[in-house]
C-alpha cells in the first residue's frame, strides 16, 4: 500500500528526486574523472557526491512515506548508484582493450 | 456549358505552375546544392529530411498559438481552436521525427550494407504516400474541426486517441509504409552485408511496425482501452524510438569521431540490455491510474527508478572517451548537437522523469504541466537534437563534404541556432515546470482534482505568470527554428575547404 506525498513535503520530493538523479550523475563524472586523472581530490569530490545522493534518497524515503517493500527502492538506488559507475568503467576498459587502439588511460594499459 | 471560364481557371493554373518552377529554380539556384554528390538512397532521406524541417516548423508554430490560448483564451476561438492546434502540435513533433529516423536509416543504408538499396522505388513511392497521406490528414484536421463522432469520423477524420489522432485509413498507411521501410532495410542488408547495427536495427523496425497496431483497435472497457494506447504512446515513443536513436548515434560517432565499430556495436547491445531491463516495465508509471491492478504502483515506481541507469553508464563512458579522443572531427554543428543530445536526455529523461515518477507524487502530477514540462524537454533533448545533428552530416555531404568549423563563414548563426533553441526550450520547461508544482498543489492536493480546483489552479497568478513565460521561450525556439533554417540551406555555401577524412576502424 502506497501513503500519498504529504502537502508539506511536495517541494522535499521533488527536489530530492531530482538531486538522486544529479547526484549519481556528478558522482560517476567525478568518479570516472578520477580514474582518468588520477587527483585525490577529484576522488574526495566523488564520495562527496555520492554522501549528497545517500542524503537525497533518505530525505525522498522519508517525504514519500517509504515503508515495507517500497524500502527496495531505496536499498536499490543506494547500491546500484554507487557501483554502477564502478562496473561500467570496468566495462568501458574490457570493451576497449585492442592493441591497435591508441591508449591514453593509466587502468587502460594495465 | 461556359469554355472561357474553363480557358480562363487553365491559363491561371498554368502561369501559377510555371511561377511556381520559376520560384523553385530561384531557390535552387541560390542554395547552391550539389545532388550529385548524393547517392540515390542519400537522394531519398534528403526527401524525408525536408517534410520533417517543414513539420518541425508547423509543431513549433501551432504550439505558439496554442501558448497564446493560454494566455488570451479568445485567440481563435471557433476559427482554430486550441484542441485543434495541441493536437497539430503534438502530431507534427511526432511524425516529422519519423521523418527524420527514417531519413537517416536511408542515409547510411547503402553505406552500412556496402550495396544499392533493393526496393528504391518502392521506397521513393513510399515516401510521396506518406507525405501526401500526412498532408490529407492534416488539411481534414483543419477544415472538419467539429462533428459527430461515428465509424465514418473514426475511419476518415479523426480517430480521437489523443497523440494518434490520426483516422484509421492513415493508420493503415503508415503501417505500410513502415512495412515498406523494413523490407527496404531487411532486403538490402541480405543483398550486401549484416552487421551489428544492421541487426538491432532490423529487430528494432520489427516493433516498430507492429506496436502500432496497438493502437489501432477500440475496446469497450476504457482501462483496456488505455492499457494498449499506452503501448504506442510509451513503447513505440520511448523503447523503439530510443534504440533507433542508438542504431543513427552508433553509425553517427563512428563517421564523426572514427569510433572503432566494435566498441560502438558492443554498447549497441549494452543499451539494448538496459533498455530490456528498466524501460520496458518501466511502461508501469503509465498504468498507476487507469483502473490496472495494485502492483503496477510497484513495477512501475521500481523500473522507472532504474531508468536512469543508461544515463549514467552514458556519463561514464563519454569522460572515458574523452581521454582516448579529442572530439577531432570536421563537423562541429554536428558534434555540438551531440553533446546537446545527451545533456537534454539526461535532464529531460532523466531527472525531469525521476522528479515525478514514483506514485506516492504522481498521484499529484499526472497530466498537470509537469507531465508537458517533462515532455518538452525530454522530447526536444533525446529526439529533436539527434535528428539536427544528422541533418548537418547531410548538409555537409550534400555541399561536397566540406569543412564545417567554429571558425567558418557565417558559424555564429548555427552558434545562435543552438543557443536559441535550447535556450528556449529549457526557459519553456522552466516555465511549465513552476506552472505543474502550481497545479499539482492547489488543484489536486488542495482542492481534490475537482471543477472548482482545476479553475483556480488555472486562474493562480503564477500559473498565468508561467504560461506568459512559456510563450515567450516560446517565441525564443521559435526564432532559434528559423536560424537553424536559415543556416541548415546557407551552411558550406562558397567554402572551399574540405573537412578531414576520419578514418573508421573496424
Amino acid at each position: 500500500m502506497i501513503e500519498p506525498v504529504a502537502l508539506k513535503d511536495f517541494f522535499i520530493t521533488f527536489f530530492s528526486a531530482a538531486l538522486i538523479i544529479m547526484a549519481g550523475g556528478s558522482y560517476a563524472l567525478l568518479f570516472a574523472w578520477s580514474k582518468v586523472n588520477a587527483n585525490f581530490r577529484i576522488k574526495i569530490a566523488a564520495y562527496v557526491a555520492y554522501a549528497v545522493l545517500l542524503v537525497a534518497v533518505i530525505l525522498l524515503t522519508r517525504a514519500a512515506q517509504f515503508q515495507g517493500y517500497w524500502l527496495i527502492i531505496s536499498a536499490a538506488m543506494v547500491i546500484g548508484y554507487f557501483f554502477a559507475p564502478i562496473g561500467i568503467w570496468h566495462l568501458c576498459v574490457k570493451t576497449h582493450t585492442d592493441p591497435h587502439y591508441p591508449i591514453t588511460h593509466k587502468e587502460h594499459q594495465e | 456549358m461556359n469554355t472561357s471560364g474553363l480557358n480562363g481557371v487553365m491559363q491561371n493554373a498554368t502561369a501559377l505552375g510555371e511561377k511556381s518552377r520559376a520560384c523553385l529554380n530561384t531557390f535552387k539556384a541560390w542554395v547552391q546544392l550539389d545532388s550529385s554528390n548524393l547517392s540515390p538512397g542519400q537522394q531519398l532521406s534528403v526527401k524525408y529530411f525536408i517534410v520533417a524541417v517543414i513539420l518541425f516548423f508547423a509543431q513549433i508554430l501551432f504550439g505558439m498559438l496554442a501558448a497564446t490560448q493560454f494566455i488570451f483564451p479568445g485567440f481563435l476561438y471557433e476559427i482554430l481552436d486550441f484542441s485543434v492546434n495541441r493536437m497539430i502540435h503534438i502530431n507534427a513533433m511526432i511524425v516529422w521525427m519519423l521523418y527524420g529516423f527514417i531519413g537517416c536509416v536511408y542515409w547510411f543504408l547503402e553505406d552500412e550494407s556496402g550495396t544499392d538499396i533493393v526496393g528504391l522505388k518502392l521506397g521513393n513511392l513510399a515516401f510521396w504516400v506518406l507525405t501526401g497521406a500526412v498532408t490529407v490528414v492534416v488539411l481534414v484536421y483543419l477544415l472538419v474541426q467539429i462533428g459527430p463522432g461515428k465509424d465514418s469520423s473514426l475511419w476518415l477524420i479523426n480517430e480521437g486517441r489523443e497523440y494518434i489522432e490520426a483516422p484509421r485509413w492513415a493508420d493503415i498507411g503508415i503501417v505500410v509504409v513502415m512495412l515498406i521501410f523494413f523490407y527496404n532495410v531487411v532486403a538490402t542488408f541480405s543483398k550486401g552485408k549484416w552487421s551489428g547495427i544492421a541487426g538491432v536495427l532490423t529487430l528494432d523496425l520489427v516493433a516498430l511496425a507492429g506496436l502500432y497496431v496497438a493502437g489501432m483497435f477500440y475496446m469497450t472497457n476504457i482501462t483496456h482501452e488505455q492499457y494498449w494506447w499506452w503501448w504506442v504512446i510509451h513503447l513505440w515513443v520511448e523503447a523503439t524510438w530510443e534504440v533507433l536513436v542508438g542504431v543513427i548515434m552508433a553509425w553517427s560517432l563512428m563517421k564523426l569521431l572514427g569510433v572503432r565499430r566494435k566498441i560502438i556495436q558492443t554498447w549497441l547491445y549494452i543499451e539494448v540490455a538496459l533498455m530490456f531491463g528498466s524501460g520496458i516495465l518501466g511502461l508501469g508509471h503509465h498504468y498507476f491510474w487507469i483502473g490496472t491492478p495494485e502492483y503496477w504502483l510497484t513495477i512501475g515506481g521500481f523500473f522507472s527508478a532504474l531508468e536512469p541507469i543508461p544515463l549514467v553508464a552514458m556519463v561514464v563512458h563519454a569522460v572515458y572517451d574523452s581521454g582516448a579522443h579529442a572530439f577531432k572531427n570536421g563537423n562541429h554543428p554536428a558534434l555540438a548537437w551531440i553533446i546537446a543530445q545527451a545533456f537534454g536526455n539526461f535532464f529531460g529523461a532523466g531527472v525531469w522523469g525521476f522528479m515525478h515518477t514514483l506514485p506516492q507524487i504522481n498521484m499529484f502530477t499526472h497530466g498537470t504541466q509537469w507531465s508537458a514540462s517533462h515532455g518538452h524537454l525530454a522530447f526536444f533533448g533525446a529526439y529533436a537534437t539527434i535528428n539536427i545533428a544528422f541533418f548537418y552530416l547531410a548538409i555537409q555531404h550534400w555541399r561536397g563534404d566540406v569543412w564545417m568549423g567554429g571558425n567558418s563563414q557565417n558559424a555564429w548563426r548555427w552558434k545562435w541556432a543552438l543557443g536559441l533553441l535550447n535556450g528556449g526550450v529549457v526557459g519553456m520547461t522552466i516555465a511549465l515546470l513552476i506552472a505543474g508544482y502550481e497545479q499539482s498543489f492547489i488543484e489536486r492536493a488542495v482542492e481534490g482534482s475537482t471543477w472548482g480546483g482545476y479553475f483556480a489552479a488555472q486562474n493562480h497568478p503564477s500559473f498565468q505568470s508561467a504560461m506568459n513565460w512559456r510563450w515567450f521561450f516560446g517565441l525564443i525556439t521559435f526564432a532559434g527554428l528559423i536560424l537553424l533554417i536559415w543556416d541548415l540551406l546557407t551552411i558550406g555555401k562558397g567554402e572551399t575547404r574540405k573537412a578531414p577524412i576520419i578514418p573508421v576502424e573496424e
